[in-house]
């Protein structure tokens, strides 16, 4: 019944949602992380061609959360996303070395996005699970996260399939989205 | 009272309200913010509001990536309204397309079979080729469908796909799953993928052996019959029209599980059943398909009730009787009067009714052939033109049909007195071809040549009254035939000498014959006169000419007497017995297998050469169909060719022919992008490799490429 009544509010009201996208190479497992929040399980993906998008509630705010594919040929298209987005989860293989260079290109041109320019930043150093994974700290230096100046970021260590850091992240998300309210 | 209530309700929904609405002008600019708003119902309202101006014949193509953003939702109303738009714009965003892959992929597993359904068929018709890359697990998954009306979505997927990109089908191998689908439980999937394979099978022969499938899915066919729908059974109709039974046992049972089918409501089917009973019929002993047959007589019944239908359905009905008649001519012996032209009648039906009447009526009743004579001479006496005409040359169909002297006589009667009576110049053609080709059915009979030459006689300056060329000619030949009987046939002939290179080549042949028949009547110059008109150069026909010659020369060879120019001028002619045109044997059973068709309307049977001339125009268009090679690539292409300096590109001419199909595609989307300016470049790059593809293929000459190749570089250096 509360749920009902909840829902029927909700639906009345209209209420607003956070339009946060996430984005990463190919392989980062953006979408194991939007369905855990989601769903609070694992799911076996394949590798997305196209987007995803869930609705995931913490704290009495819904993030609309937009999981793209990673993959090089739909890269050009994460441009369609970028308007009205509030804040960037920025996935990251922690256990890849070879492409974190790739994956601080990636992230740089996005920050110079203009449509993005009011959009909090959230990286997600996922994958912390594997015993060759880079740290958080190790990650910051490589993708160069202290030069970004003007806007709020923040670096999370997660595991997608154990869901740890996961919640640390939405957190932070809650906490620097209200503060821009 | 509900008017009330709901009245209420929507006062309360409007007013506590948060969400923005979306206004009823529907500008581009409002529905983009609308379809990213943060608030789920103006994103609804937003979509509902860009399909109705898609669906007013606004272009909101521009709107495509945010319309897309909106197709991962949990309600099926919205996503059917996303999956509309997709559909209808896919292929002015090829490249944005790949976005809504992973929903199809997602919905083709929703538990809704409603969305599982929608989600197979909008990837079908998405009509770009990177989308078909990833239409392989949500196919093979939807063929196997638990819910049947899945399944039969998907059979139809497959043709689609065949028709997109026939290696890709061969090489998915879902034709077997197609064929296996024949198989299925649900007649509705089984009509569907008979449909598919029919298809499948029009666009290349070669991919399924369609003849076999019928043979072995027979008893398939006539189970799914009755429990699936009026389109459904059509095309098991004609799959089933296709199958040649083996026997005279399994012929009868087929004609006795389609018989039901004859009174269908839908004339289609009933045609579709005809045919099918038609084609095994032919298995029977003669005796079961007579005329009394109660199989023929259920046929007959079915084609009168198509008589009462609406004119359109009537006119292909009629066309269809013709050819069934053709073949059974007396199976609607019995139903002539179904065929009187009624006063309300289109001509178009008017006229085919007649054609059906002539062919009907059953020569050995008299009292029939007496009713339609007169129902005739009413229709002949009615204001129409183009309708008296046809009724008037029925009238001589008939009396030639019918070949008694009495019954002729009677219908001259009709034409000379009541016709002719009534004073009318437009009617004189006719009514001269009727008589002259009735007359040529009795030729021995005196009084009728001089009662038809007579009134032919009193007819003054016929060069000018009659219109028509085939009138004029049957005048000429009567007058030289019976030269007796028309006093006046000499100054007559002489005008048509006079008027001699106005005619048509078919007039002029019989005014050359008849002067020679008649030469010794005619003054000798007029034999001179026209001999030297015919051969000189105001003389354009060469038929005329040559026949002319061959006179000439005739006449000046030594020692011609009458006697050879007789022999040549008055052969016997033979008696006619049937002026109606018939088809020919061959003709008739392919036009038989065709019934309902659109062959069947134009009495022209598909042959090989017009079916492989529209495959070949098939694929020619689906090439033009397929696109989308990405943007990037056009992109890295006007990277290269700009740095490498704009001379560069002023020479490069070797592009390969697929690139020119993309930038046809791509230019298109190219234009939304102006702001940016990259897109600027390669919209220029775009134009120059048109234009380079176009001067290759042509390969007109190279001054004008030059020409043309450097207006648009100068347009890309203004760029910069």
């Amino acid at each position: 019944m509360g749920l009902y009544a909840s829902k029927l509010f909700s639906n009345l009201f209209g209420n607003k949602e956070m339009r946060i996208l996430m984005v990463g190479l190919d392989g980062a497992g953006k979408t194991t992380v939007l369905y855990k929040l989601k769903l609070g399980e694992v799911i076996t993906t394949i590798p997305t061609i196209g987007f995803n998008v869930e609705t995931v509630q913490y704290k009495n705010i819904s993030f609309t959360v937009w999981d793209v594919g990673g993959q090089d040929r739909i890269r050009s298209l994460w441009r369609h996303y970028y308007r009205n987005t509030e804040g960037v989860i920025f996935v990251v293989d922690s256990n890849d070395r070879s492409r974190i260079g790739e994956a601080r290109e990636v992230m740089q041109r996005m920050l110079n996005e203009d449509e993005l320019r009011n959009a909090v930043w959230l990286v997600f150093a996922n994958k912390q699970d594997l015993p060759e994974a880079m740290s958080a700290a190790e990650i910051t230096e490589k993708l160069g996260l202290h030069s970004i100046r003007n806007r709020p970021w923040f670096i999370q260590s997660t595991c997608a399939t154990s869901g740890e850091g996961l919640y640390e992240g939405l957190e932070w998300l809650s906490n620097n989205l209200k503060n821009q309210s | 009272m509900p008017p009330l209530d709901k009245k209420i309700k929507k006062f309360l929904k409007n007013s506590i309200r948060v969400a923005p609405k979306i206004s009823n002008k529907g500008e581009l600019g409002e529905l983009r913010t609308g379809l990213v708003s943060p608030y789920p119902q103006t994103r609804k309202d937003a979509i509902k509001k860009t399909i109705q101006q898609m669906t007013l014949g606004k272009d909101v193509s521009s709107l495509f990536p945010d319309v897309l953003k909106n197709i991962a939702t949990v309600d099926v109303e919205q996503k059917k309204l996303v999956y509309l738009y997709v559909m209808n714009y896919a292929e002015t965003h090829p490249e944005l397309c790949i976005l809504a892959v992973n929903t199809f992929v997602t919905d083709s597993q929703e538990p809704n079979p409603l969305i599982r359904c929608m989600a197979i068929r909008t990837m079908s018709m998405i009509r770009v080729d990177k989308i078909l890359e990833y239409i392989d697990t949500p196919l093979r998954r939807t063929l196997q469908d638990d819910n049947p009306y899945v399944r039969k979505t998907a059979v139809i997927c497959v043709a689609k796909l065949f028709q997109l990109n026939k290696d890709l089908c061969v090489e998915l191998g879902v034709l077997e799953d197609l064929t296996k689908a024949l198989d299925d439980t649900n007649p509705m999937v089984i009509a569907n993928a008979i449909a598919a394979i029919t298809e499948i099978n029009s666009m290349d022969s070669t991919a399924i052996a369609l003849d076999k499938l019928i043979q072995s899915h027979v008893s398939q066919f006539l189970l799914a019959l009755n429990e699936c729908t009026e389109w459904a059974r059509i095309t098991i109709l004609a799959a089933l029209a296709e199958y040649t039974a083996r026997d005279s046992l399994e012929a009868k049972d087929i004609i006795d599980r389609v018989t039901a089918h004859l009174q269908h409501v839908n004339s289609a089917v009933v045609l579709a059943t005809i045919k099918v009973i038609l084609k095994n019929v032919t298995f029977l002993d003669p005796n079961q398909y007579s005329p009394d047959s109660k199989i023929m007589k259920k046929i007959s019944s079915a084609l009168v009730s198509l008589m009462s239908t609406p004119p359109e359905i009537q006119y292909v009905a009629l066309k269809n009787i013709r050819i069934i008649l053709e073949k059974y001519p007396e199976i609607l012996s019995k139903e002539l009067r179904i065929f009187y032209v009624k006063f309300n009648d289109p001509m178009y039906i008017k006229l085919e009714k007649i054609e059906i009447l002539v062919r009907l009526v059953d020569m050995s009743n008299i009292k029939q052939c007496t009713l339609l004579l007169n129902e005739l001479k009413e229709y002949s006496m009615e204001f129409e033109p183009e309708f008296v005409s046809r009724a008037i040359q029925a009238l001589a169909e008939l009396g030639i049909k019918n070949g008694n002297e009495m019954f002729i006589s009677k219908i001259v009667d009709i034409i000379n007195n009541e016709l002719l009576e009534r004073g009318l110049e437009t009617v004189r053609d006719d009514c001269c071809i009727a008589m002259s080709n009735l007359l040529r059915c009795c030729s021995t009979n005196e009084t009728m040549i001089q009662q038809i030459c007579s009134t032919l006689n009193s007819w003054s300056a016929p060069e000018d009254t009659l219109t028509t060329d085939l009138a004029k000619c049957h005048y000429i030949w009567l007058m030289s035939t019976y030269p007796n009987h028309f006093p006046s046939v000499v100054e007559k002939l002489t005008a048509f000498v006079t008027n001699f290179l106005q005619e048509e080549s078919l007039t002029q042949i019989i005014i050359l014959t008849s002067v020679i028949k008649l030469h010794s009547r005619l003054e000798g110059s007029v034999l001179q006169n026209i001999f030297e008109t015919a051969t000189t150069h105001d003389s354009v026909e060469l038929d005329v000419r040559d026949m002319a010659m061959i006179y000439w020369r005739c006449f000046s060879m030594e020692g011609t007497n009458d006697q050879l120019i007789n022999d040549l001028c008055n052969s016997s002619l033979p008696k006619v017995e049937n002026i109606l045109d018939k088809f020919s044997p061959e003709t008739l059973e392919k036009l038989l297998t065709e019934l309902g068709t659109i062959s069947s309307i134009y009495f022209k049977p598909l042959d090989d050469d017009t079916v492989n001339a529209s495959r070949k125009r098939r694929q020619i268009v689906n090439q033009n169909i397929i696109h989308g090679k990405q943007l990037n690539e056009l992109q890295d292409i006007a990277k290269n060719e700009l740095s490498g300096g704009h001379e560069d590109v002023l020479l490069d001419f070797g592009d390969d022919d697929s690139n020119f199909i993309n930038n046809n595609s791509n230019s298109g989307s190219a234009l939304n992008e102006l702001d940016d300016l990259f897109s600027n470049m390669n919209q220029g790059v775009n134009d120059l490799n048109i234009s380079q593809q176009t001067s290759s293929t042509t390969a007109s000459s190279e001054n004008t490429n030059k020409t043309s190749n450097a207006t648009n570089t100068q347009d890309l250096l203004d760029l910069f």
